[in-house]
């Protein structure tokens, strides 16, 4: 039976999205670690479905400032792939990019937000390509975009894009670590409810 | 501080008197505030589209059209007249500058244009704004004085 809406899926497809998301976030985390030859770990991805508050209060504080890279998914699967840094994770990736610490999130200049930009885009690329290969689907990627603010505002957009069919949104989660050093943060991976059925149909469930 | 109530996203909430009523990071969504200074009532409204169209959601604050009207008929339940409520909006800005189709990158821009067409056919005047941009707002009444604040990253607290 197709999926109507994300909390129609049963424990079946969520084990399926979760295994995409562990692929997926798989391969950005070895993306990170060959672009920084440094040591990248990153922890089984979560798949939840949550109401648009709840979703905001599962990332953080909704007034955190965060770096956050946005990509549009469109040909077979239609969706948005959000990579968020917390300022611990955006200030590491500086500090291993430029060499010393003088780059901050918190006072970022251009050419900081280029890197974090670049590396946001990288990640999610592979993401988006081990996520293609698996299930054999084409997906296509809008021009990567980047905003640094509060968290809160950046989740609303994600919300807008699907709200109107739903009052859920579906996140699928993937927290990484570097260097031994615990870093937040995450990769979400949000299809709509028709990539949904796409995906759910290729990776061989009716 | 006395008591703060919090609103969340497609939320709205009443009080009178005393206490704040707050909304954390307007992003593309719109908050909209209301006011009436005789009885010292205010509501603060967080829509996130702009309009309800089709959808047969349950939720009828998700939407400028429906929110909007709802909150107004609640207002004008506990007894604020229309002549004397305050309105205020804040919100509406575009966090990605998003290219290509797809009405995604003005989705803002969309929501502020579409509670500005509501209340002024509910005959509303908006008394203080601060949207647009490309950074996202906190917005706090205080239901002492009908006050706004607008706290964002970066700036100083201002009052609209």
């Amino acid at each position: 039976m197709a999926i109507q809406k994300y909390e129609d899926m049963n424990s079946i497809e969520l084990d399926i999205m979760k295994e995409i998301g562990s692929i997926g976030s798989g391969n950005a985390a070895t993306a990170l670690s060959s672009m920084l030859s440094t040591k990248v770990c990153m922890e089984i991805p979560q798949v939840s479905i949550l109401g648009f508050n709840e979703a905001v209060h599962r990332m953080g504080n909704p007034e955190e400032v965060v770096a956050a890279i946005l990509v549009e998914m469109s040909h077979d699967i239609h969706g948005i792939m959000l990579f968020i840094l917390r300022a611990d994770f955006a200030d590491e990736i500086l500090k291993q990019m430029f060499g010393n610490e003088t780059e901050k999130l918190h006072q970022i200049s251009q050419m900081g937000e280029s890197a974090l930009l670049e590396i946001g885009n990288i990640m999610v690329s592979s993401y988006v390509n081990a996520l293609a290969q698996l299930a054999n689907v084409d997906i296509q990627l809008s021009v990567p975009q980047m905003a640094v603010n509060m968290l809160g505002g950046i989740l609303s957009l994600p919300m807008a894009a699907f709200g109107v069919e739903s009052d859920k949104i579906m996140i699928i989660e993937g927290k990484f670590a570097m260097d031994g050093k615990e870093v937040s943060g995450d990769i979400l991976l949000l299809p709509d409810v028709t990539s949904l059925n796409v995906l759910m149909k290729k990776m061989g469930m009716e | 501080m006395s008591k703060q109530i919090s609103v969340g996203i497609a939320d709205m909430k009443i009080s009178r008197q005393e206490g704040t009523l707050i909304t954390y990071a307007l992003g593309s969504c719109v908050g909209i505030t209301f006011y009436d200074p005789m009885i010292k009532l205010g509501a603060l409204l967080h829509i996130m589209l702009p309009e309800a169209g089709t959808a047969t959601n349950v939720n009828c604050m998700k939407f400028a059209d429906t929110g909007i009207r709802e909150t107004l008929r609640k207002l004008y339940a506990f007894g604020a007249v229309k002549g004397r409520l305050i309105c205020k909006i804040a919100g509406g800005a575009k966090m990605f500058e998003m290219k290509g189709q797809g009405g995604l990158g003005n989705i803002g821009e969309r929501n502020v244009r579409s509670v500005k067409q509501i209340l002024l056919r509910e005959g509303i005047r908006i008394k203080g704004e601060d949207t647009g941009a490309n950074y996202a707002r906190t917005m706090v009444i205080d239901l002492t004085n009908g006050e706004v604040k607008i706290r964002t990253v970066g700036k100083q607290e201002r009052i609209i």
